[in-house]
């Protein structure tokens, strides 16, 4: 049974291979963790550098006393922002700075300058330190959050492999707003926490939210007092470059294994289906429209499982032709076996009629006749294939005209069928086809001895001979039930019948179709049973090329 | 003196049937089962007529092998095969052998006894030449209803006893279609219409062999055959 699969071998597959995709989620959860870790030691470090440069500045409060000398715009708007923020807070106000007096100013400039020195010692090239006093007045500021771009390596195939990965994973942008941001100052709570005494950590956004930069800020005491905090701060570009890197390769691995197994999940697949269904295809074609059997040759000398399933089909055809030969056999067989225990049976009945018995045991003995008689046309019944598949084999060919066969036939069936009316169509002139006429006959006995049968009481058979192009068509049509549609297409094997047994009707056993089908082959034609165009009766049609 | 039949049957219920039937009719019979048996009896004392199955026993062929050793016992020994076997490749093995006839285990009693009874008339004859004659003429053909043989145009026509009666029936009433039941009816034979289309078979060709334009019996399709004068 041949039917359009929902889903494929190969479709199936691949959905199997959908759980491939579970690979690159693994590799992304754990490229992130490894981020998270990452982070965390970055935030560590940057408060060690803080701690470091704090305990560089503890016990030099005069640095920290000293005014900020720098007095760029960066440093303005932090200590604008720092005062708004303290202010905010319910702090006290502090001044607004004031112009430094000049000694005073020669002590901050220097003050600076060692500050500056010290921040110079342990800055690192891409974090940035500043130094706070109490009154959130920024005495230094070193280094710069930016590093230097790595310009893209590789060629053309990198950049464009750079491309798309570009739209699934985001590279951190080195293009970003450096200053010091109003909401950093504002929402400082490392830095607020600081000067209060404990040292604390923070993560934010640039301003234009390019990137995110860690922070770490911790106390500067003056002994038991603080005397400012210093600040590290670092972008999180490295760590997140090296992630977009690992996911980068982890997407390229990725496809590249999908892609791999896919191919080869399909190329199996493709191939495993191929064979499949040539074993279908061969499986199908087996049994022939005779009931004849043929071997399964696809994959019957592989070593796996559809090897093994080739070689149990071709055993298993191999017992059915068996089977086949047997029953086909039987038939025969069984009615020449048959015969020698219904010759006992019958010289037995005739011996006891030569017997003097009494009236009574006659009865019997007539009914044990006729019952004798039943089975002896059971027996001819059942070898009528079989004689004529022995018959057809030694037959020889003749011309003869088909015309004058069928006029011949109907008239005798007229006779025999009386009860239904038979009407004939043929034409006046000739037919000749090649054949044997007394198998002709035979065909059309088989023919109009169903649909006869078939027939309502009364209603006629019409046997119509035409010609048609270079065959003789002889159709037979009767009123009756349609065919049944599921055995139409077995109705002209052997051993197939679609009737009802009836008790006591004559035994059918399905052959006189094939053997009206045997017949037709002979004469080198076809045969086919349709319904009538109404519906309302089957017409068998026999096509037999004409003899030229 | 009653005229000896020997049966060679391997079933022995058939066998005992047979030969009571037989005996009923006042036939002295001799039942053999087996081929070697039956082969020694006969060559001590040959019967006046002898019925054999093909198969006996475990040997399928023995029959045959039988007619053949009777055969050359004696050419005038009438042979009759009663068997189960039906095909024509048998039919014609076996009156190929020298069988005076060949029928199947339908055949019913009554039926044999008139073959026999004809057998035994026909031997006799043969035996007693000048007797006087019973003939049916038909044109070419002549019937010698005594002795059942047939000549076509002087020449004898070789025909089994079924396949003589079968040509009496359709000459008798030369045009008219006798069915193939009505044939089976007047050659005492049981069997299918496959059958009888193969004995009408054989006779035309038994007289195509005296005569190759011999075209006398006529098929009327559907219903039967018919002698064409």
């Amino acid at each position: 049974m041949k039917r359009r699969f929902a889903l494929g071998l190969r479709a199936q597959l691949a959905l199997v291979a959908l759980a491939l995709l579970a690979l690159p989620w693994a590799g992304v959860s754990f490229v992130n963790e490894l981020e998270r870790t990452l982070l965390a030691g970055q935030e560590r470090a940057l408060l060690a550098t803080a701690r470091a440069v704090a305990t560089a500045l503890h016990d030099r409060p005069q640095l920290l006393a000293a005014a900020p000398a720098r007095d760029d715009a960066v440093r303005r708007e932090a200590e604008l922002e720092l005062q708004r923020l303290a202010e905010s807070e319910g702090r006290m106000l502090v001044a607004a700075p004031v112009p430094l007096e000049r000694a005073a100013e020669l002590a901050a400039r220097k003050a600076q300058a060692e500050i500056t020195a010290i921040l110079r010692g342990v800055q690192r090239t891409e974090s940035r330190l500043w130094v706070v006093n109490r009154r959130y007045q920024v005495l230094a500021l070193e280094g710069s959050l930016r590093r230097a771009t790595p310009a893209p390596e590789g060629g053309m195939l990198r950049t464009a492999w750079l491309r798309v990965a570009g739209w699934v994973i985001d590279r951190p942008s080195e293009d970003f707003a450096e200053s010091v941001p109003d909401d950093v100052l504002a929402a400082g709570r490392d830095i607020a926490s600081a000067l209060q005494g404990t040292p604390g950590t923070r993560t934010r956004r640039t301003p234009d939210g390019r990137t995110v930069v860690i922070s770490a800020a911790h106390p500067i005491w003056d002994g038991n007092e603080i005397a400012g905090a210093v600040v590290v701060e670092e972008t999180t570009n490295p760590i997140a470059s090296l992630r977009s890197d690992a996911l980068e390769r982890l997407l390229l691995l990725t496809l590249a294994a999908f892609a791999g197994t896919a191919a080869i999940l399909i190329g199996f697949a493709t191939r495993l289906s191929q064979r499949i269904r040539r074993l279908r295809d061969e499986a199908e074609s087996a049994i022939d429209a005779r009931g004849r059997l043929a071997r399964v040759a696809a994959g019957s000398d592989a070593g796996d499982e559809i090897g093994d399933l080739s070689r149990s089909i071709s055993a298993m055809l191999e017992r059915l032709a068996q089977h086949h030969v047997y029953l086909e056999s039987m038939a025969g067989r069984l009615s020449h076996e048959l015969r020698t225990p219904i010759a006992v049976v019958r010289s037995s009945l005739e011996n006891l009629k030569l017997a003097a018995t009494p009236e009574e045991s006659r009865t019997y003995v007539a009914r044990a006749e006729e019952g004798l008689a039943r089975l002896n046309t059971i027996l001819q019944r059942m070898s009528e294939a079989t004689r004529l598949e022995q018959a057809l084999r030694t037959a020889e060919r003749e011309r003869y005209d088909l015309a004058a066969v069928v006029r011949g036939c109907v008239a005798g069936y007229r006779i025999a069928y009386a009860a239904t009316p038979i009407v004939l169509e043929a034409p006046a002139r000739t037919l000749e086809v090649s054949g044997s006429p007394d198998l002709g006959a035979q065909l059309l006995d088989k023919l109009v001895e169903n649909a006869v049968e078939f027939s309502p009481a009364g209603q006629a058979v019409n046997v119509r001979l035409q010609e048609q192009g270079r065959y003789a068509l002889l159709a037979v049509q009767n009123k009756g039930p349609a065919l049944p549609a599921q055995m139409r297409a077995r109705l002209f094997e052997s051993m197939v019948s679609v009737r009802e047994t009836r008790a006591g009707a004559a035994p059918h056993l399905g052959l006189g179709l094939y053997v009206a089908r045997l017949i037709a082959e002979f004469h080198g034609g076809a045969i086919e049973a349709a319904d009538t165009a109404a519906g309302d009766g089957v017409v068998v049609r026999v096509h037999l090329p004409l003899a030229r | 003196m009653s005229r000896r039949i020997a049966i060679v049957e391997d079933d022995p219920a058939i066998r005992a049937n047979y030969a009571e039937a037989l005996r009923k009719h006042g036939f002295e019979v001799s039942a053999y089962g087996a081929r070697a048996e039956a082969l020694a009896a006969m060559r001590a004392r040959l019967p006046e007529l002898a019925v054999i199955d093909i198969g006996l026993g475990s040997d399928a062929d023995a029959g045959f092998d039988l007619c053949r050793e009777l055969r050359a016992l004696s050419a005038s020994l009438p042979i009759i095969f009663l068997t189960a076997r039906d095909s024509d490749f048998d039919v014609v093995s076996g009156l190929r052998l020298g069988a005076d006839d060949y029928l199947t285990k339908d055949v019913s009693l009554p039926h044999l006894l008139a073959r026999i009874a004809a057998l035994f008339r026909r031997a006799e004859l043969q035996r007693e030449p000048g007797a006087q004659e019973e003939t049916l003429e038909r044109g070419d053909l002549a019937l010698d209803l005594k002795r059942f043989s047939i000549a076509w145009r002087g020449q004898p026509v070789p025909l089994t006893l079924t396949e003589f009666w079968m040509v009496h029936a359709l000459a008798r009433h030369p045009g008219h279609v006798k069915s193939r039941e009505q044939l089976m009816r007047e050659a005492n034979l049981v069997v299918d219409d496959g059958t009888v289309t193969s004995h009408v078979k054989r006779i035309r060709r038994k007289f195509q062999g005296v005569d190759s334009g011999f075209e006398h019996i006529d098929t009327a399709y559907g219903m039967g055959y018919r002698w064409k004068e």
